[in-house]
């Protein structure tokens, strides 16, 4: 159930045994979400963090015209808000970009865990750090990066992290966002993303249709993006 | 009242034809309207950053059945002056 988790975090450190066994019994439910749902509302108190265990999620913020702005895409393994667990609540909203599998980690199990496996808690800041690190690389994409270059970049991005937990190869990934989901991530109407797809299309480097991404030319689509990966700091190393 | 109808936005310009092959639901023809030419602005102004703005496109938005509906020209959804 949390083996995409225990990858990711294995990309990162060694999890031994015990601490694997402490993760696995830190979840009280699994729960199936449809697409489009709100899972976390913005400002909601909340006692319990939401690991995804398959699907797509989405940390996003919305102005009063409805426009939104998605901050982040979490993927299978991801805490959707492990930082409730010290904000309480969040400024932001997540939500189910397709239909999602949850298992729900109750804050008070978290303390308990962080508790006898002091290991585990640096873990877990880690991984809001990640979050933290992933939301400026999206600032740098947003404010700085051609519309083709984010959006090369967005794919190089989800390339490596669904790579991580075994849900990407070289050649591409199951993608199931629309247009205007990418749209809401990269800050362009769909219109846009629509003609930036052919050009990306068009130059050979990759194709997005039908729910999946492939790449043709991974080291072409790099460049484009200006991609570094360091920001998903992927040494493993002990923290 | 609105209802909710599937609208696509084909785009025609310097780079050729490039179908929508997705499309949205939208609350009639009205929405459809400022979607388009809000997706028009949004490469004019991509264009401006590239330093060459072409107005010579448009964006068809065709409903469900396959009908242009609305043809909006990348001219008429900017106002220029010089």
């Amino acid at each position: 159930m949390i083996d995409h988790f225990l990858l990711k975090l294995r990309a990162r450190d060694e999890i031994p045994p015990d601490e694997e066994e402490a993760i696995r019994a830190m979840f009280t439910e699994v729960i199936e979400v449809p697409a489009d749902k709100t899972i976390v509302r913005a400002g909601k108190e909340l006692d319990f963090s939401t690991l995804l265990l398959d699907g797509l999620l989405c940390r996003f913020k919305d102005l009063r015209d409805g426009s939104r702005q998605i901050s982040e895409l979490h993927v299978a393994g991801d805490f959707a808000d492990l930082h409730s667990f010290s904000l309480k609540h969040l400024d932001h909203s997540v939500m189910a970009l397709t239909r999602c599998r949850l298992a729900i980690a109750p804050h008070d199990r978290i303390q308990a865990v962080i508790r006898a496996h002091p290991h585990l808690g640096r873990m877990f800041w880690f991984m809001t750090n990640l979050d933290a690190a992933i939301h400026r690389e999206w600032v740098l994409s947003l404010g700085r990066r051609s519309a083709l270059g984010r959006t090369a970049h967005l794919f190089c991005e989800l390339r490596l992290r669904l790579g991580l937990v075994g849900l990407a190869d070289e050649t591409g990934y199951k993608l199931n966002l629309t247009q205007i989901d990418l749209a809401e991530c990269l800050g362009l109407t769909s219109v846009h993303v629509n003609r930036v797809l052919k050009e990306l299309r068009e130059r050979g480097l990759v194709e997005f249709r039908g729910g999946r991404v492939t790449i043709h030319d991974l080291p072409g689509l790099e460049r484009a993006a200006e991609f570094d990966p360091a920001y998903l700091y992927l040494e493993r190393r002990p923290r | 009242m609105n209802v909710m109808a599937h609208y696509r936005f084909n785009l025609h310009n310097s780079i050729g034809f490039v179908p929508d092959e997705e499309g949205r639901e939208l609350a009639g023809l009205d929405e459809a309207r400022a979607e388009a030419v809000k997706g028009v602005r949004s490469l004019v102004a991509e264009d401006a950053l590239q330093g060459c703005i072409d107005l010579r496109g448009k964006l068809e938005v065709v409903d469900e059945g396959g009908a242009i509906v609305l043809t909006v020209l990348f001219g008429d959804a900017v106002e220029v002056l010089s």
